[in-house]
């Protein structure tokens, strides 16, 4: 991506931005994220179909913050993940500029956010096939055999949280689980406990997870925990109508509409 | 360490009868940190008190758990007895053994066990309590009534008089609702105009009140003593200011067939027009939707025949802001229309009427100008039947209930006409005569005694018309169910008195609940009746139900103290039962990660944001602040905070974990 690379270079030379947020080349022929600070690195940004990692992750980091205006390379998910981030206060025009990656691997200088999430709104968060397929079985499964997938799928978590230091939504100082006075969530691994674990999270990020799969992919055990998510994100479009991220507006989960079909709750 | 002591009362029997207390308290007695417990059997009793104050100062205790009935009715008694023997109020939890144990299982040794499990929940709740001060909240002395009927003026007036402002609003373009359409009263026979039009004058006159007309409630915001109203002012078409109510316009107008409201469409009005002569305020609107001005835009001759050129035909709505205080909700009620009726022709027969429309009829100001004559060809009416619990009283039709004033304005009804058509015949079908009130049996043996009208007992099974006569096809149940038939001139139907159109949408709005009848709920029926359940809002009038003048009065003055008792503090004393957003030490202030979706959650709009700023202004953290004027402590917040940055005060986090550990470890 020449192109990234170029304009990287002169938004450091120009002192415009602070920091570049991309992607580099890691070992085993993976990728992983890029700081660059100085315009000679600028070179080392890549980008091409391994880089999934969701790079909005780190725009909330406060020692990445702390650096200055951010630039980021961001993909579809990733913008999507900006879009939402922005509408929680988080990231403003003030210190993010987005380096959009297009579908076409072009790229797309956005002017600000709102640029950012009417470009966003052109693509629907839809879920490929072969999740597709899990979700159907999921759904055609009684409620006993649900129960035995998930507690044969989540009892090996062993709670190393990488799901969550993926997510760019996990960005809380303090997580619902450090929450220890009380503890309403146990820190130890076992089958209850993970269970509530996975299903709080899951819950706090409806209305907000963007459906990138950085958690399946970060957790070192390969659990589909994202089937939570995406499921959730089926039932927010059956029951609300769906979401997409937006600047301003209403939160999924905490507005009530007079046509919300609400036929769940029966 | 905590030392807390457990008071078991025995409620007479209430609770003893099934519940062994002494063993509950001797239970008790074993817990970490009780050092007092006791079985007693009137804990609420004077006797029952002291013996909580007293352990209070001999034990030292730092937590009371009372374990009696439901905290409805005595915690606040409870509390304050903690209080006065110098115990902060908040430390005091009541278990309630009678509603969740004794009332509601079998006398056994698992309805005891329950009880002691009720008990030590508390006991751990206590312990983690902390001590609390109640909230002061400023109240704004201004009532805003809604609604312009008798009961409306009157609530303004007496709410005026006791010195506070009043913003009155009203739907139509005047003031005095149902009432300024009647033509006498019952069970006096005053005329109705003659008795209100002073009130009416009184209300646009008095400086304390501020009188919308041809306004309604837009949005409602806010809690008792702190309420935002936004008002919208309907346009009127007309400079208000400038408007000498002379009259051209409406004198002018082309389009004078309009059937008029206040005629109950028996007269015509019109497109602009004051709906009847003693309006207030007296000054015309322009009805846009049949105004020709509006309709092909061309016309405007009122705009020409105006001398003061007071006409604006490009007026907009507009939008009042207004903070009050306390609300006084008197819309009133409106009855059903002959088409209701298939029975009685659907309303296709022009003489079968309403008992409104006879009001109109029999009103000097009325269309005939009191003269009782029929709709249909003008003729005076030699036999009228009168029909009783028209709609009231069937469950069939969807209004079991009794509409309550239709006796006594029959009775009043077929009086005036016996009073104007001599000579005429009057009959009345009725169910039950139901005369209940100071002078109303009288009234109505009058009708019968002196004035010969016929009653009949039964009902009225069909009407049809034949030779030009209606046919009244009625049994009387007094003679066997005695077939009647009458041929009469002329028929008034007493419909039934049922809730305004639009109602549920104002108690959505205002945040109070309606019945099952789309009337206005009362807070208790009979210790509560001005009351709605939402603090600072009152009814008054036959919004709540249908009722007459007096009752609709004396409700109204009612309404009124209620609101001059809010307003006769400065200072509103809510319960510090509240949500907070936590405070933590620099550099992280609070745990609060600022995303505020908790601000959408919260109904009562009660969430803002709060900048932390470093010492030289600048800055450092935005965090999400609970409004404690505003907060209702519903907790949904609470719910909602991914980072448990919010406690309810009295029910925090680990209050409650230690309740439910309280349920699930082993004693
Ligand atoms: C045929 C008939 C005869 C009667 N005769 C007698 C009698 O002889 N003696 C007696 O004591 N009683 C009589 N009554 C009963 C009497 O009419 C009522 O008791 C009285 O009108 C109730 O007053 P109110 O102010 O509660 O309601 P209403 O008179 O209905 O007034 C309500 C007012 O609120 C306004 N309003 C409604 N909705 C809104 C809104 N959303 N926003 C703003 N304003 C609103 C209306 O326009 C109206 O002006 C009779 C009733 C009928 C139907
Ligand atoms: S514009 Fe014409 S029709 Fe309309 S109110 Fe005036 S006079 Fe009547
Ligand atoms: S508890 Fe929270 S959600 Fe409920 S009223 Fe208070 S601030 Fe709003």
């Amino acid at each position: 991506m020449d192109e990234l690379r170029k304009r990287a270079k002169e938004l450091l030379e120009s002192k415009t931005i602070s920091v570049v947020i991309g992607y580099e080349e890691g070992t085993c022929n993976r990728t992983r994220a890029l700081f660059v600070e100085k315009p000679e690195e600028a070179s080392k940004l890549i980008f091409d179909s391994r880089c999934v990692l969701n790079l909005a992750t780190y725009i909330t980091k406060q020692e990445v913050k702390a650096k200055g205006k951010m630039a980021i390379a961001a993909t579809i998910p990733v913008m999507r993940s900006i879009i939402q981030l922005a509408y929680e206060f988080q990231v403003s025009d003030k210190n993010l500029l987005v380096l959009g990656i297009t579908p076409e691997s072009n790229l797309m200088e956005f002017k600000d956010l709102l640029e950012v999430e009417t470009y966003i709104h052109k693509f629907e968060i839809e879920i490929n096939a072969s999740y597709r397929e899990k979700l159907d079985k999921l759904a055609g499964m009684t409620q006993t055999e649900r129960w035995k997938f998930w507690i044969d799928e989540l009892s090996p978590c062993f709670k190393c949280y990488a799901c969550r230091a993926a997510c760019p939504m996990c960005y809380c100082h303090r997580c619902t689980v450090d929450f220890n006075q009380p503890q309403w969530i146990p820190v130890p691994s076992h089958e209850l406990g993970n269970l509530e674990w996975h299903i709080m999270r899951a819950v706090h990020l409806m209305g907000r997870c963007i459906d990138c799969d950085g958690c399946a992919n970060a957790c070192p055990l390969g659990i589909p925990i994202n089937l939570l998510n995406k499921r959730l994100l089926e039932d927010a479009k059956r029951h609300f109508g769906g979401y997409q991220p937006v600047l301003k507006g209403d939160h999924l989960m905490s507005t009530f509409k007079p046509d919300d079909k609400e036929n769940f709750i029966r | 360490m905590s030392k807390i002591g457990v008071f078991v009362c025995h409620c007479g029997e209430n609770i003893s009868a099934t519940v062994d207390c002494a063993k509950v308290a001797e239970t008790a007695a074993g817990y970490d940190g009780v050092v007092y417990s006791i079985d007693y059997k009137y804990m609420c009793s004077d006797p029952g008190q002291s013996l909580i104050k007293s352990a209070i100062i001999e034990k030292g205790l730092t937590g009371v758990v009372v374990a009696s009935c439901s905290p409805r009715m005595h915690e606040p008694t409870f509390r304050k007895a903690c209080a006065e023997a110098g115990l902060n109020p908040y430390m005091c939890e009541m278990a309630n053994l009678r509603e969740h144990c004794s009332w509601v299982h079998e006398k056994g040794d698992a309805t005891t066990e329950k009880a002691i499990d009720l008990v030590r929940i508390l006991v751990e709740k206590v312990k983690k309590n902390h001590s609390l001060n109640a909230i002061k909240v400023p109240v704004t002395k201004t009532a805003l009534v809604i609604g312009g009927g008798i009961a409306g003026i009157q609530a303004s007036l007496d709410i005026a008089n006791s010195g506070h402002k009043v913003i009155l609003i009203e739907r139509d373009p005047s003031i005095g609702g149902h009432m300024s359409q009647l033509s006498e009263t019952f069970p006096t026979l005053d005329c109705s105009q003659c008795i209100l039009t002073p009130r009416m004058v009184e209300v646009a006159q008095h400086e304390n009140i501020t009188l919308y007309t041809y306004a309604e409630l837009e949005s409602l915001e806010g809690f008792v003593g702190n309420f935002k109203a936004k008002i919208r002012r309907k346009s009127k078409s007309l400079d208000e200011k400038i408007c000498t109510g002379c009259g051209q316009c409406t004198t002018k107008c082309p389009v004078k067939k309009i059937p008029s409201e206040f005629n109950e469409g028996l007269g015509k009005r019109t497109a602009i027009y004051v709906p009847f002569p003693q309006a207030v305020p007296n000054k015309p609107v322009i009805d846009r939707v049949n105004c020709t001005y509006y309709i092909k835009g061309k016309c405007k001759v009122c705009e020409i025949v105006c001398p003061t050129k007071a006409i604006r035909f490009d007026q907009e709505d507009t939008i009042v802001e207004a903070e009050v205080g306390a609300i006084v909700v008197a819309t009133g009620f409106t009855v059903k229309q002959p088409d209701f009726f298939p029975e009685y022709g659907f309303g296709k027969y022009p003489d079968v009427i309403t008992g409104l429309q006879f009001e109109r009829l029999a009103s000097a100001s009325g269309p005939t100008l009191g003269e009782i004559r029929r709709p249909s060809d003008g003729k005076v009416p030699e036999k009228i039947v009168f029909i009783a619990c028209a709609g009231s009283r069937d469950p069939a039709k969807g209004i079991p209930y009794c509409s309550k004033i239709c006796c006594m304005y029959i009775a009043k009804h077929a009086m005036l006409y016996q009073h104007k058509v001599h000579g005429g015949k009057s009959y009345v079908f009725y169910m039950d005569i139901r005369a209940g009130g100071k002078m109303y049996e009288e009234f109505v043996r009058r009708a019968i005694e002196d004035d010969g009208v016929n009653y009949i007992r039964g009902r009225v099974s069909r009407i049809y018309e034949k030779n030009g006569k209606l046919i009244v096809k009625g049994a009387d149940t007094l003679l066997g169910a005695m077939p009647v038939d009458i041929d009469a001139d002329m028929v008034v139907l007493a419909t039934a008195g049922i809730a305004n159109e639009g109602s549920e949408e104002l108690a959505q709005k205002l945040h109070t609940s309606y019945d099952s009848y789309h009337f206005f709920s009362e807070a208790h029926p009979k210790l509560k009746p001005v009351e709605t359940n939402t603090a600072g809002i009152f009814l008054a009038g036959a919004c709540q139900s249908p009722k007459d003048i007096p009752e609709s009065v004396a409700m109204a003055s009612g309404a009124a103290v209620k609101v001059a008792c809010l307003f006769s503090q400065d200072e509103l004393t809510r319960e510090p039962l509240i949500a907070v957003v936590n405070r933590q030490a620099a550099p992280v202030f609070s745990s609060c990660v600022g995303c505020f979706l908790c601000v959408s959650a919260c109904p009562y709009q009660a969430i803002e944001k709060e900048e932390i700023k470093n010492r030289t202004g600048e800055v450092i953290k935005t965090i999400a602040k609970v409004n404690p004027g505003l907060c209702q402590g519903c907790g949904t917040c609470v719910a909602f905070c991914r980072t448990k940055s919010i406690d309810i005060q009295g029910y925090t986090h680990e209050e409650m974990y230690s309740e439910v550990m309280a349920l699930l470890n082993e004693y």
